[in-house]
C-alpha cells in the first residue's frame, strides 16, 4: 500500500492526484480510467499513464526502500565484510579492511601510492572466501590513464602466489584450481574516462552495470580529483557536480553492496601565513567520504593514517610498495623483491615509536 | 549533441526541449528530482533519459583487464614502451617511456635533459621491434635556440649507440626528416584557450600519424617569467589549462608527452610537503610546484654527481637518473653518461650509489 506522495509519478500529476483527496496507489489503480481522469482532473492520457506506471511498480535507483523500517539490530546482521590490504597493521587500523557498503576516500601526494593500494585491492577482493576474502569481482575507472596492464598482471601473479603458500585444506585446494592471474584479471572491469562529463555519464550508467554483474564488490575511481580539478568559471557548478556524484556513488554503495573507493589530490592551501597541504575538492567535498586515509611521508617512510571513520580511531601506520604490490613496511634494501630505496634502514623501535607520535594531521578547513 | 539524436520517446525531448536545458551534456550535470522539476516528467522517463544521455558519452563497453593485459584494446594500452636508446636506462623504465601520458624529465641545468629528450626523439623513429613507435617527435623548444649541431652529431653516431639494430635498417631511417622543431617563447599563447597549437600543422602531422612524440623543453622557463610570486592563482590556472590541453593531445592521439622541468631549492621547513615530489635525499625539487605535480603521470629526476667516468677513450661526468615516481614502476635508478653517440647508462649495481 504505497502512498501517492511516494509513487514515481511525475510531480504536477501527484500534486493534481493529491488535491483530489487520493491517499494511495490501490485507490488509483481501482478507478476506471475516465472515472480516474475526472475526479483527479487529469487528462484520459495521464490518466491511463498513471495506472500503467503503477501496475509496472517501476523499481527505480533511489526508490528501492531496502532500508525502510528495519531496525539497528537487522543492520548489524546484515554488516558485510571488509576488502583486506595485505598490509596487516592498515587492516587492523580500518577494522579488519576497507568496509563494503561504505564510501573511502584516498588522500595523497602524487606516488604515495594509492594508485597502488587500489589496484591491490581490485585483486584482494577477488580472493575466495575460505582464504578469508570475498570472491567478488571489482570495477575500476580510471581517469587518469595511471593503469598499466603490466603492474596489474604482476600484482595478480604475486597474491597467487601468496595464497598458494599458505597452508591448505581441500576446500582452499580446490578453489585455488579458479584463482589464477588469468581469472584474477578477467574479473577486473575497466572504464576509461578522460573528462569530468564522460566521468558524470559512466556513474549515470553503473548501477545497471552493477545490477547485471551482482558479483562485483568493490567499485574504484581513480582519481575522482583529477577530471574536476579543471578550470570551472563557476565553482559552485563544480561543488553541485561534486555533490550529485557523492549521492550517486553513496546509493551506490549501499543498494548494491559494494565498496566504493575513491583517490584525490592533495593542494596547498594559505592559512595562517604558512602553506599547508589538504585534500582537494573543498571543504564540502570533506564530508562525502565514510572513511578517509591519507598517504603522505614521515621521517623518510610512508604512513597511511585514517583521520576520518565512524568507528575507528585516528591512527598511523607505516606501509610500503613493492613489486608484489601494497604490503606492510619491513626491512628493506636487502630483501630481492622490493625495489624500494627511500625507507631507511634504522633500527625497528624507531619505526614503531615513530608511527605512533604525531602524524600530520591534515587540515580539512578552509580559511575563508 | 543534440536532445533530437536521443533515442527517445518523442514526449520526453519535447518536455526536455521546453524545459531550455540546452545540450545534451548538460542534462548530466542535473540530479533526478531537478529533471522532474523542470521538465515534469515522472521519475521513469527520467531515468530513461539520463541512461539515453549517459550512452552518448560512454561508447566504450567496459573491457577486463585481462583484455587489456592480451593486447585486445590497443588504443588504451598497447603494451610498447618507447626504447631510451640504452638497455640500461630502460632497465629503470622496464622497457622505456609510456606510450601515453606525460611524463615528467626533470633536473638542474647541466645534468642531461635535452641529451635524453633528443635521444629519444631519434629512438621514436625506430621500427617497433626495436622499441620505437615508427613515427617522428615535435620537439617545441622554449630556450634560445635549439640544439641542432648535437642533434645532427647523435643522428651520425646512431649506428654505434644503437649496436642491436641492424646497419641497414639505421641507415634507412632518414631521422632529420622526422623530427620537427618549434619555437615557442610563450606556452600559455602557444597552446591557447581552446588547447590548439598556434601552428596549423601541428594536428596535422598528429593526425596523420607522423608524429608519435612530443617533447616540451622546458615547461618551468615560460611559466617563471610570466607571473610573479603574487599571481599565483593565476598561474595555477593557466597551468592546469596547459596540462588539460597536453592530456587532451595525448589521449585524442595516443601520444607520448615529454616534458621537461627544471628545479627549484627544497627551503628548510618544507621537508614534508613536497617529500613525495622528489628523492629522499635530494635537496632540489621540479618547479612549478603541487599543480604540476599533479598533473604529471611519470616523474624522472636526472643530477649531476661529482666525480667522471670513462667509456673507452671518453669520459664524461657521473649522472643519475631515478624514478621519483611512477604508477609501474620501482623507486629505481642508475647511473650514466653523456657521451658523443649519445646517452648511455652504466651498468653498475644502483643500490651502491647513495650519496648525491
Amino acid at each position: 500500500m504505497k502512498p501517492v506522495s511516494a509513487s514515481p509519478l511525475s510531480p504536477s500529476v501527484k500534486v493534481k492526484l493529491l488535491n483530489a483527496g487520493f491517499l494511495t496507489s490501490e485507490e488509483l489503480l481501482q478507478l476506471k480510467p475516465l472515472q480516474l481522469s475526472k475526479e483527479g482532473g487529469l487528462s484520459l492520457e495521464e490518466a491511463l499513464e498513471v495506472q500503467q506506471i503503477l501496475r509496472e511498480g517501476v523499481d527505480l535507483p533511489g526508490e528501492g526502500g531496502a532500508g525502510l523500517g528495519s531496525t539497528a539490530l537487522e543492520l548489524l546482521q546484515q554488516e558485510e565484510r571488509s576488502i583486506v590490504t595485505f598490509c596487516s597493521s592498515l587492516d587492523a587500523a580500518l577494522g579488519g579492511g576497507v568496509p563494503v557498503g561504505k564510501t573511502t576516500e584516498l588522500c595523497g601526494t602524487p606516488g604515495m601510492g594509492k594508485t597502488q593500494l587500489c589496484l591491490q585491492l581490485c585483486i584482494d577482493v577477488q580472493i575466495p572466501e575460505c582464504f578469508g576474502g570475498l570472491g567478488g569481482e571489482a570495477v575500476f575507472v580510471d581517469t587518469e590513464g595511471s593503469l598499466v596492464a603490466q603492474r596489474v598482471a604482476d600484482m595478480a601473479q604475486a597474491a597467487v602466489q601468496h595464497c598458494c603458500l599458505q597452508d591448505q585444506d581441500a576446500e582452499q585446494r580446490d578453489a585455488l584450481k579458479d584463482f589464477t592471474t588469468e581469472s584474477l584479471l578477467g574479473h577486473l572491469y575497466l572504464m576509461r574516462c578522460h573528462d569530468y562529463v564522460e566521468l558524470l555519464a559512466q556513474v549515470q550508467l553503473l548501477p545497471d552495470f552493477l545490477v547485471k554483474n551482482p558479483k562485483v564488490r568493490l567499485l574504484v575511481i581513480d582519481s575522482l580529483a583529477f577530471p574536476f580539478r579543471r578550470h570551472f568559471e563557476d565553482l559552485s557548478v563544480r561543488t553541485r557536480l561534486l555533490s550529485g556524484l557523492a549521492q550517486q556513488l553513496i546509493r551506490m554503495a549501499s543498494q548494491h553492496r559494494v565498496a566504493v573507493v575513491w583517490t584525490n589530490q592533495m593542494t596547498s592551501q594559505l592559512r595562517g601565513g604558512q602553506w599547508e597541504l589538504v585534500p582537494a575538492l573543498g571543504e564540502s567535498w570533506g564530508h562525502s567520504a565514510t572513511q578517509r586515509l591519507l598517504l603522505h611521508w614521515s621521517g623518510g617512510r610512508r604512513l597511511a593514517s585514517v583521520f576520518k571513520s565512524p568507528s575507528q580511531s585516528e591512527s598511523s601506520v607505516a606501509y610500503s610498495v613493492t613489486r608484489e604490490g601494497f604490503r606492510d613496511a619491513g626491512p628493506l634494501a636487502s630483501s630481492p623483491s622490493g625495489r624500494e630505496q627511500d625507507s631507511s634502514s634504522q633500527s625497528e623501535s624507531r619505526q614503531v615509536s615513530s608511527s605512533q607520535s604525531g602524524s600530520k594531521r591534515p587540515r580539512t578547513q578552509e580559511g575563508q | 549533441m543534440s536532445i533530437e539524436q536521443l533515442e527517445l520517446n518523442p514526449r520526453i525531448i519535447k518536455a526536455v526541449n521546453n524545459a531550455n536545458i540546452g545540450v545534451a551534456r548538460d542534462i548530466l550535470k542535473f540530479s533526478g528530482p531537478d529533471l522532474q522539476r523542470l521538465t515534469r516528467l515522472s521519475a521513469s522517463d527520467v531515468h530513461h533519459l539520463q541512461t539515453a544521455v549517459a550512452a552518448l558519452f560512454c561508447k566504450k563497453t567496459p573491457v577486463s583487464a585481462l583484455q587489456l593485459y592480451r593486447g585486445e584494446c590497443p588504443e588504451w594500452d598497447c603494451g610498447l614502451r618507447v626504447s631510451l636508446g640504452c638497455p640500461v636506462l630502460d632497465g629503470v623504465l622496464r622497457g622505456g617511456l609510456l606510450p601515453w601520458g606525460l611524463t615528467e624529465l626533470a633536473g638542474p641545468s647541466g645534468a642531461g635533459k635535452s641529451q635524453l629528450a633528443m635521444q629519444l626523439c631519434l629512438s621514436v623513429q625506430y621500427p617497433v621491434q626495436y622499441g620505437g613507435l615508427g613515427s617522428g617527435a615535435l620537439y617545441i623548444c622554449t630556450e634560445d635556440s635549439f640544439p641542432i649541431r648535437r642533434l645532427k652529431q647523435l643522428q651520425n653516431e646512431q649506428p654505434s649507440l644503437r649496436s642491436d639494430v641492424p646497419p641497414d635498417v639505421v641507415s634507412s631511417i632518414c631521422f632529420s626528416d622526422n623530427i620537427y622543431v618549434e619555437h615557442a617563447a610563450d606556452l600559455v599563447g602557444y597552446s591557447g584557450a581552446e588547447g590548439r597549437c598556434r601552428n596549423k600543422l601541428v594536428p596535422v602531422l598528429l593526425a596523420q600519424g607522423r608524429v608519435r612524440l612530443l617533447v616540451v623543453d622546458s615547461v618551468a622557463a615560460l611559466f617563471r617569467s610570466e607571473f610573479q610570486a603574487d599571481q599565483g592563482l593565476e598561474r595555477s590556472r593557466h597551468l592546469t589549462a596547459f596540462a588539460t590541453a597536453l592530456h587532451k593531445l595525448s589521449a585524442s592521439y595516443q601520444l607520448p608527452i615529454l616534458c621537461v622541468n627544471q628545479v627549484t631549492d627544497v627551503m628548510e621547513g618544507d621537508s614534508n610537503h613536497d617529500a613525495g615530489l622528489r628523492p629522499v635525499d635530494s635537496k632540489v625539487v621540479p618547479a612549478l610546484g603541487m599543480a604540476w605535480a599533479n598533473q604529471v603521470m611519470v616523474r624522472l629526476m636526472v643530477t649531476r654527481l661529482p666525480g667522471a667516468v670513462s667509456m673507452g677513450t671518453q669520459s664524461s661526468a657521473r649522472r643519475r637518473l631515478e624514478v621519483v615516481f611512477a604508477p609501474h614502476l620501482a623507486r629505481d635508478s642508475c647511473l650514466f653518461g653523456v657521451w658523443r653517440e649519445g646517452t648511455r647508462g652504466l651498468p653498475s649495481p644502483p643500490t651502491q650509489d647513495t650519496s648525491s
